[in-house]
């Protein structure tokens, strides 16, 4: 094996039981959405639900009920995309492994085991962008993956296209990969695990906090277009089975400038002692 | 593999490092030849940590330059590191690692085979029962002995340890004085920053000694310690008698009944003229050791000056 796939091995290895749990969470929460969906009537007994909510909650939902009676099915499972636990598992996986490969590894010493080997910055710092594309690749397959075990399983009334998961993870990924660049470059300024991780929490609090409620709150609407989560709407994906352009492009573009202005911080600086 | 007569292993000219406002290392220019072990002295904060940072590239110097063979250690690091092995501390290795995948994982990295893992895990008694096992239930001891392993394992050129003896008990510690001086005899260089004094007098031929970041002298052990006044002890049968402080290139520097303690500079005829001429039960004289050089240096905290200038001393 090559120093380099050893060094994105090892970054890969150190947090893996972590990782596990996490991509079962996402697996199951989405796998249990197909055998709940009948025991609610299904997505229109839902949507009778939804109607009598008020604005507020309304919003926390992420969806809106005529939506759902028209999509069915799908448009119900495709809630559980957006709910907050599912978010904060996925941003959990990518904050996670950008905090720990490199703020991590520059708090415990254990990146001078590399960067004092004939190995540049870049490359090392290459390794982590490789060992982040994995991660998000495999958050954002555990939920697709979990949906088709719960309807293999359930079994539930309703059509669902099964191709327009694949879309879905796109989508995803492009989500994950933004809140990773982002979470890589926080990784690169820091000088510890932790503090990354405060960033990142706090980041994706505001973010998810604008545009959940920009709706019910018209202040919120100018900060809408900042909010990460303003282009990640995975309904219409699983419904209609195609991405809207700008939206992967606004994520993918966020991802590549977090990495690249995480490369150009750690390329110079210093390490701590 | 580098040619050891081609350049120097080390070279610094003007090296400095400033965090924020606050010096760490200013001005410091040395060359640690090929084929020989440098030691570098002071107390804590000295600056010797940073030196070695600055070398191993871990941060950018604020002033001057740090070479490995020729290569500048910050923009040309890789090149500099081809044939190095470093000594992480103890604490830096992965914890959740077992020693063999350790070593493993630092050989794959230097990009040359593990040669002599084998010969030092024998040399440093380190148990084999535990390779197997993760670092984190690992002693300190045994923890600095696989890093130590770690950073000679493939045989560099040059070897940079910062306290490499620190947790190695003195039996072991003698072992590893040995490695390193075999090491030094196949013609590769060591670098080493201690707190042990008798330790670097026993291994290393020059020595650097750094003060609040500056280098106060740089010069060969011997050429120090040759440099430096004697140390004389002299019993007195009856006394210490009139006149010792005014024997030529003589200075008392400790009276005890009958027990003299003299530095002397230059030559000891005229002591052993005088001394010929009164009772002595009991005469010793000796150069000074490298302890008691090194707290010349240190006497008269916060002076801005070396205590003595020596030969090789940059400032």
């Amino acid at each position: 094996m090559t120093p380099f796939l050893r060094m994105t091995g090892r970054l890969l290895g150190r947090g893996l039981a972590g990782l596990v749990g996490i991509l079962v969470g996402i697996g199951l929460f989405t796998a249990v959405q197909a055998p709940i969906v009948d025991s609610i009537g299904g997505a229109p007994g839902l949507a009778a639900m939804m109607q009598r909510l008020p604005p507020i909650l309304l919003a926390l939902s992420r969806t809106r009920p005529e939506f759902l009676a028209a999509t069915g099915l799908t448009g119900f499972l495709a809630i559980a995309y957006t709910h907050p636990l599912i978010l904060l598992l996925a941003g959990a996986a990518v904050v996670a492994f950008a905090a720990r490969s490199l703020a991590g590894e520059m708090e415990q010493g254990t990146i001078q085991l590399t960067l004092s080997r004939p190995r540049s910055r870049e490359v090392a710092y290459a390794a982590r962008v490789l060992g982040l594309v994995v991660v998000v690749a495999l958050v954002a397959v555990a939920g697709p993956v979990g949906t088709v075990v719960g309807l293999l399983a359930a079994r539930p009334a309703g059509e669902f296209a099964w191709a327009h998961l694949l879309p879905l993870a796109v989508s995803t990924a492009a989500l994950v990969w933004a809140i990773g660049g982002l979470a890589l470059f926080g990784s690169a300024v820091a000088s510890t695990a932790g503090r990354v991780v405060g960033w990142a929490l706090g980041l994706l609090t505001v973010s998810y906090f604008v545009d959940t409620f920009a709706d019910v709150w018209r202040v919120l609407q100018p900060w809408r277009p900042f909010s990460l989560f303003a282009y990640y709407d995975p309904g219409p994906v699983l419904a209609d089975g195609t991405v809207n352009p700008r939206h992967l492009l606004v994520l993918a573009v966020t991802g590549l400038v977090g990495v690249v202005a995480g490369l150009l911080v750690f390329r110079r600086r210093d390490l701590p002692s | 593999m580098h040619d050891p007569s081609a350049t120097a292993a080390i070279t610094t000219a003007r090296l400095s490092k400033r965090y924020d406002r606050t010096p760490a290392l200013d001005d410091v220019s040395l060359a640690v030849p090929p084929g020989s072990i440098f030691g570098v002295l002071g107390p804590n904060g000295a600056g010797k940590t940073t030196l070695i940072r600055l070398l191993m590239g871990f941060v950018r110097p604020s002033g001057g330059t740090a070479a490995i063979f020729g290569h500048d250690c910050w923009h040309d690091g890789v090149a500099a590191r081809r044939d190095l092995g470093f000594l992480v501390t103890a604490d830096a290795l992965y914890p959740d690692l077992s020693g063999r995948a350790q070593l493993d994982l630092a050989a794959t990295l230097s990009g040359r085979p593990p040669v002599l893992r084998d010969r030092l895990l024998d040399a440093l008694e380190f148990p084999r029962s535990l390779l197997g096992k993760r670092l984190g239930t690992y002693s300190k001891g045994t923890r600095q002995k696989l890093a130590l392993v770690a950073a000679i394992q493939t045989e560099p050129a040059l070897l940079v340890l910062d306290e490499p003896s620190d947790g190695l008990d003195p039996l072991i510690q003698r072992a590893f004085e040995q490695v390193l001086t075999d090491l030094r005899d196949r013609g590769r260089t060591v670098f080493l920053s201690s707190h042990d004094l008798a330790e670097v007098e026993r291994v290393c031929e020059r020595v650097a000694i750094v003060r609040q970041g500056r280098l106060m002298a740089e010069a060969a052990v011997a050429d120090l310690r040759r440099q430096q006044r004697r140390i004389a002890t002299v019993a007195f049968a009856t006394g210490v008698p009139d006149g010792l402080g005014r024997v030529p290139g003589v200075e008392v520097r400790h009276v005890e009944g009958s027990r003299a303690e003299l530095l002397v500079d230059g030559e000891v005829g005229p002591l052993l003229a005088f001394l010929g001429a009164s009772e002595v039960d009991d005469l010793l004289i000796r150069r000074p050791r490298l302890e008691e050089i090194f707290l010349r240096y240190y006497d008269g905290a916060g002076a801005e000056t070396p205590a003595e200038p020596v030969a090789g001393h940059r400032r």
